[in-house]
C-alpha cells in the first residue's frame, strides 16, 4: 500500500493538472451529512430536520429505499410519519417503495424531516442512523444493505 | 498500453467511487486521470451520468468535452438491467427492455462501442439486438462473481451467444471471478460490521472449501448470522469467485472486453487475484481488446496510484507472455 505521503507528494512526470486534481481533499461522507440538526415545523408539524446522503456509489430510484432507522442521543425515533425531500420535492417515506420513477442522483444531497413532540435542545446531539436499501440488481437476489452512521451534530 | 501486445489499458471511473461521492474529483477531473491511465475510459450509467438512463444535452456536451480534451478513447458502458426496482415484483420483460433501450441509447451517443450487460437481461438481449445493430453497439455479459465461467447461468448465457452467433453478443469477463483469496479489507469491514471471528472464520472456510453462496449463507444463519450482517457476507460471495484462469481462454473468442478488477497492490501485485495467469492467457492467445482497470478495494487511499500500479503490473505479464 503505497506511503500516504505520495498524494501530496511531487510526481514531475504526471501533468500540472493531474497533480492538481491528486492534491484535491474530499468530505467526508455517511448517510448523514455534516450539518447542523434543525427545529423545524413542515405543513404545521412540529419535527427534526437532518442533512442525508444516498448510500450506495450509485444513483437508485426511490423504490429501492426499503427502511430507516434513527436514534437521537441513544432514543429510538419514530420514523413512520418521515419525510425525505430530494432536489425539492418532499416524499412520506411510507410512499418511497412506490417510487420507481424517482432518481435518488449520488451526488445529491437530501433533507430527511422526522415529526418530533418535542424540540431538541441547543447543543450537541449523538445521533445514529441507518439507510436500508434494497440493490435492484444483485445476481444472488434481492438483498437488503444496512448503512450505518453516527455523528455528532449540534442543533442550529 | 503495451508495446508488445494488443491489450489496451483503461479504467473504469468506478474506480474513483470514494473520491468521487466525496467530491474530490468531479467527473471532468477523473476523466483527465484517465488521460494518463491508458486513456480509455469506461463509466457507470448510474453513477456517473446524471439524467441516467436518459442522456441529457448537457451531460453529453460535458462527457465528450473531456474526451476530445484529452484525447480519451470511450471503451465499455455500464448498463443495468436492474430487475428488483419494484418492491412488489420484478420488471416484466417489456419493463426491462423499456428500461435498457434508453441505455444503450445513451452508451452510443457518448461514443462507447461495448455496452457491459448484465445477466438479468438475458431474457430480453434478442429484443436489444436490433438496436445494438442499428447503434453499432456490441454487448457484453459481465462474468461477474457469482458467475464463474464454469456456472450453470453462465452456461446459458454462453448457449444463447453461440446459438444468436453475433458480433454484437460477448463477453466480459471481470477478474473477480479469478480471486484465490478474500482480501484482508474486506474481512475487516465485515468484523467492523459486527460478524463474530467464530463466524467469519466459518466464512472464510466455507468460501476456501468453494462452497456456493446458496449453501452458505443458510448455514451461517443457522450458526447466529445477524439479519443486519446478511448483506456482508453476501458482499463475500458476490465479489470474489473461483474461477481457473485457463478456463478463460475456452470462452476468448467470444470476449469484448475486459476488466480487471482489483482491491489491493503488495509489493507490485494483486495478492488476491490471478492476474499473472490471466494476463498471460490473454496475451499468448492475441487478446487485442481494452481491460479496464476497476479498483473495488477500500477508500481513502491513494487510488490513482494503485491503479497505475495495477496497470504497471499487467503491463509486465503481458510483456512477459507475449508471443515472440
Amino acid at each position: 500500500m503505497p506511503n500516504q505521503q505520495s498524494v501530496t507528494a511531487v510526481r514531475p512526470e504526471l501533468p500540472a493538472g493531474v497533480r492538481a486534481i491528486l492534491a484535491h481533499t474530499g468530505k467526508s461522507r455517511s448517510f448523514l451529512r455534516e450539518e447542523p440538526i434543525r427545529n423545524v415545523t413542515r405543513n404545521g408539524i412540529a419535527g427534526i430536520e437532518l442533512g442525508v446522503n444516498l448510500t450506495s456509489y450509485r444513483a437508485l430510484p426511490l423504490s429501492c429505499i426499503e427502511g430507516l432507522l434513527l436514534k437521537v442521543d441513544g432514543k429510538e425515533m419514530d420514523v413512520a410519519n418521515a419525510h425525505l425531500t430530494l432536489n425539492g420535492v418532499s416524499h412520506k417515506m411510507q410512499d418511497l417503495t412506490g417510487l420507481s420513477g424517482v432518481w435518488w442522483f449520488i451526488l445529491d444531497p437530501a433533507t430527511l424531516f422526522v415529526p418530533s413532540s418535542s424540540p431538541l435542545p441547543q447543543g450537541s446531539h449523538q445521533v445514529d442512523a441507518t439507510l436500508i436499501t434494497v440493490e435492484p440488481y444483485v445476481t444472488a437476489g434481492r438483498f437488503s444493505f444496512y448503512h450505518p452512521a453516527s455523528r455528532t451534530l449540534a442543533v442550529e | 498500453m503495451t508495446a508488445n501486445t494488443g491489450l489496451k489499458l483503461g479504467v473504469s471511473l468506478h474506480s474513483f467511487t470514494s473520491e468521487y461521492i466525496t467530491y474530490k474529483w468531479s467527473l471532468e477531473d477523473m476523466l483527465q486521470l484517465v488521460s494518463v491511465l491508458g486513456g480509455g475510459v469506461e463509466i457507470v450509467g448510474p453513477a456517473h451520468q446524471r439524467g441516467y438512463p436518459y442522456l441529457t444535452d448537457e451531460f453529453e456536451r460535458i462527457f465528450k468535452s473531456s474526451i476530445e480534451r484529452w484525447g480519451l478513447t470511450p471503451t465499455s458502458y455500464g448498463t443495468y438491467a436492474d430487475p428488483f426496482m419494484l418492491k412488489d415484483r420484478d420488471l416484466n420483460e417489456d419493463e426491462l427492455v423499456d428500461y435498457m433501450v434508453p441505455q444503450l441509447q445513451s452508451a452510443a451517443q457518448l461514443g462507447f462501442k461495448i455496452a457491459r450487460m448484465q445477466y438479468f437481461s438475458y431474457p430480453v438481449i434478442e429484443r436489444l439486438l436490433p438496436w445494438a445493430e442499428k447503434l453499432d453497439l456490441k454487448m457484453g455479459y459481465e462474468l461477474h462473481v457469482p458467475l464463474m465461467i464454469k456456472s450453470e447461468k453462465t452456461r446459458v448465457l454462453l448457449d444463447q451467444i453461440e446459438r444468436i452467433d453475433s458480433p454484437y453478443l460477448g463477453l466480459i469477463p471481470d477478474t473477480g471471478i479469478f480471486a484465490r483469496s478474500i482480501p484482508q479489507f474486506r474481512l475487516e469491514a465485515t468484523r467492523q460490521a459486527g460478524v463474530s471471528e467464530e463466524l467469519l472464520a466459518r466464512a472464510v472456510e466455507l468460501w476456501n472449501a468453494k462452497t456456493p453462496g446458496e449453501e452458505a449463507l443458510p448455514e451461517l444463519l443457522r450458526l447466529g448470522l445477524r439479519k443486519q450482517n446478511i448483506g456482508n457476507i453476501e458482499f463475500i460471495w458476490g465479489s470474489f469467485g473461483h474461477s481457473e484462469p485457463e478456463e478463460l481462454k475456452d470462452i476468448l473468442p467470444r470476449v469484448i472486453h475486459m476488466h480487471a478488477k482489483f482491491f489491493s497492490m503488495k509489493d507490485g501485485v494483486e495478492p488476491d487475484v490471478r492476474f499473472e495467469e490471466v494476463t498471460k492467457v490473454l496475451a499468448e492467445n492475441g487478446y487485442d481488446g481494452w481491460m479496464s482497470s476497476e479498483y473495488e478495494g477500500q477508500g481513502g487511499v491513494d487510488t490513482f496510484e494503485l491503479v497505475r500500479q495495477q496497470q504497471a503490473m499487467i503491463t509486465r505479464f503481458a510483456a512477459r507472455y507475449a508471443p515472440k
